[in-house]
């Protein structure tokens, strides 16, 4: 039987009178690694900030592991651990303060990971927080959530701030622990190239709805680009059932869609939509991303 | 629990507490500066009948010494918190919310209860080389409301930075100004004694006003 780390049931939430979503339904698998991909204002912190009971919805409830996330217990929440957007931590401390800090909170603590990053870092042992560069409060921040083991780790987009080499040691650290510890991570970026290395699952979600939620490498399978010219720049394919997004600029026709080149082929010459230069885009990540949520 | 919080609030507190106890170590002994000036120059006798028959407070100069520590303990300590909103940092470790904030207020509160205890002790003992008892208790009970002001203001500081919505930081603001002065009407000395008691009361249920800030984080407002 599949565990679930995180479920989520019929969440709803506004502010104000602004809908962010209604009737949100998705799950975390236990030891699975899914990135929440969302263009802004889509409802990404909202959702970070209801999981961690910083919130609370207006309707629906969220589960991690059984219990409802507006009342976790002590336990419960040691089970966590969460990087805040900006890696934000005590910056008033230094390396050595926040150490002891949390090696107090929590029981399992185990400091090796934290040290073996912080042997990286070029910073002085006096040195506090707050006068590191965001790359090294970053390591500082990945550092505390591997000595602390959780089961389940919460990352709110945690390539912000960072510059190329950082991201990919974070990734690269945090993909091989989780996989060997078989660890849950529900985490959200705004760098989609960072979460390709990194995720299993993806849940991209626009205004108001869920649009995608499956195995990454099955989306990427699934989801297709198509470019074609046209003829005729008047004709319009978006409220064609099997279409999922159209980018048009003159005759130059992107289209999006789950459907097979074949489908595709069909449906044009069925129609009689004269066009040229047909071919099937290699996507990445980001591109099928673009093509689901439309660039604006 | 306890161990780890108070580190890391010792942390943030410990320079402003060591630097406001050294200021109130300083105001009590510039107090008494003033005290052997005026002795000097007006005979003992004097003063002392211009203290008992004549209503001088010689210790109003330590009027606002308690708020400025209440003030500064509860800026140092609650500030850091709100930036960033570091505060989900703290919410979010392996305890109960309402014991963590319970634990940061009580703490904070020992800090300047200790430091209030010092600059008490210092006063009283210096107080000894220059007046009887029947002047330094009168003064004692008179400065009882200005340390309770001093403790309220921590209390009231630590609601209004802790609260994520600015409209509702202003609401308190009014009520903080409204609320504090009540501790600093003039009055003959030791006019305060007969709510001394009630004063006290109305503090400690204040010290629990934060968790209502914390509640409303923990809800989203913002």
């Amino acid at each position: 039987m599949t565990s679930y780390a995180i479920e989520c049931n019929n969440l709803t939430h506004y502010y104000g009178k602004k809908m962010v979503y209604e009737n949100l339904n998705f799950r975390v698998e236990d030891g699975s690694i899914l990135g929440l991909l969302g263009k802004n204002g889509a409802g990404k912190t909202t959702t970070i900030n209801i999981l961690n009971g910083f919130l609370q919805p207006r309707s629906g409830e969220c589960l991690i592991y059984g219990e409802n996330t507006q009342h976790l217990t002590p336990q419960n929440k040691a089970r966590i651990g969460f990087l805040i957007e900006g890696h934000v931590q005590y910056t008033f401390m230094n390396i050595h303060q926040i150490e002891k800090f949390y090696a107090r909170v929590y029981r399992q603590w185990n400091p090796e990971p934290y040290w073996e990053l912080m042997s990286k870092l070029k910073v002085t042992s006096r040195q506090k927080i707050s006068t590191m560069s965001c790359g090294q409060r970053s390591q500082v921040a990945l550092g505390l959530i591997l000595a602390q083991d959780p089961d389940l780790l919460i990352l709110d987009d945690f390539s912000m701030g960072l510059d190329p080499g950082y991201r990919r040691l974070f990734i690269d650290y945090l993909r091989e622990y989780a996989k060997a510890k078989k660890k849950t991570i529900f985490t959200t970026s705004h760098i989609i190239q960072d979460m390709e290395r990194l995720i299993d699952d993806v849940l991209i979600m626009d205004y108001n709805c869920v649009l995608a939620q499956q195995n990454v490498n099955d989306f990427m399978r699934s989801f297709k680009q198509f470019y074609l010219e046209v003829e005729d720049p008047s004709i319009d394919l978006k409220k064609e059932d099997f279409v999922v997004n159209v980018e048009k600029v003159h005759n130059k026709v992107e289209i999006y869609t789950y459907e097979s080149e074949e489908f595709v082929k069909k449906f044009l010459e069925k129609n009689g939509i004269e066009h040229r230069a047909f071919q099937q885009v290699e996507m990445g990540l980001e591109d099928a991303f673009i093509g689901l949520t439309g660039k604006y | 629990m306890w161990k780890a919080m108070i580190y890391k609030e010792w942390l943030k507190i410990r320079w402003f507490t060591i630097l406001y106890a050294l200021l109130g170590m300083l105001a009590v002994g510039y107090l008494f500066l003033k005290v052997q000036h005026d002795t000097t120059f007006n005979q003992p006798n004097n003063y002392w009948n211009l203290i008992l028959f004549k209503g001088l407070k010689f210790f109003s100069p330590l009027k606002f010494i308690p708020l400025a520590g209440g003030l500064l303990v509860a800026v140092a300590q609650y500030f850091p918190e709100t930036v960033n909103k570091r505060i989900k940092l703290t919410f979010h470790l392996p305890f109960n919310e309402n014991k963590v904030l319970l634990c940061m207020m009580g703490f904070g509160s020992c800090c300047l209860l200790a430091v209030y205890l010092i600059l008490i002790t210092l006063f009283s003992g210096i107080a000894a080389f220059y007046f009887p008892s029947n002047i330094i208790l009168p003064a004692l009970v008179s400065l009882i409301p200005w340390f309770l002001a001093g403790f309220s203001t921590y209390y009231l500081v630590a609601l209004i930075v802790l609260e994520p919505v600015w409209k509702f930081r202003f609401l308190y603001l009014l009520v903080a100004a409204t609320f504090i002065p009540l501790f600093f009407i003039n009055g003959s000395t030791a006019a305060y004694q007969p709510v001394n008691i009630t004063l006290a009361v109305l503090t400690v249920l204040l010290s629990i006003s934060l968790l209502f800030s914390g509640y409303r984080f923990r809800k989203g407002e913002m």
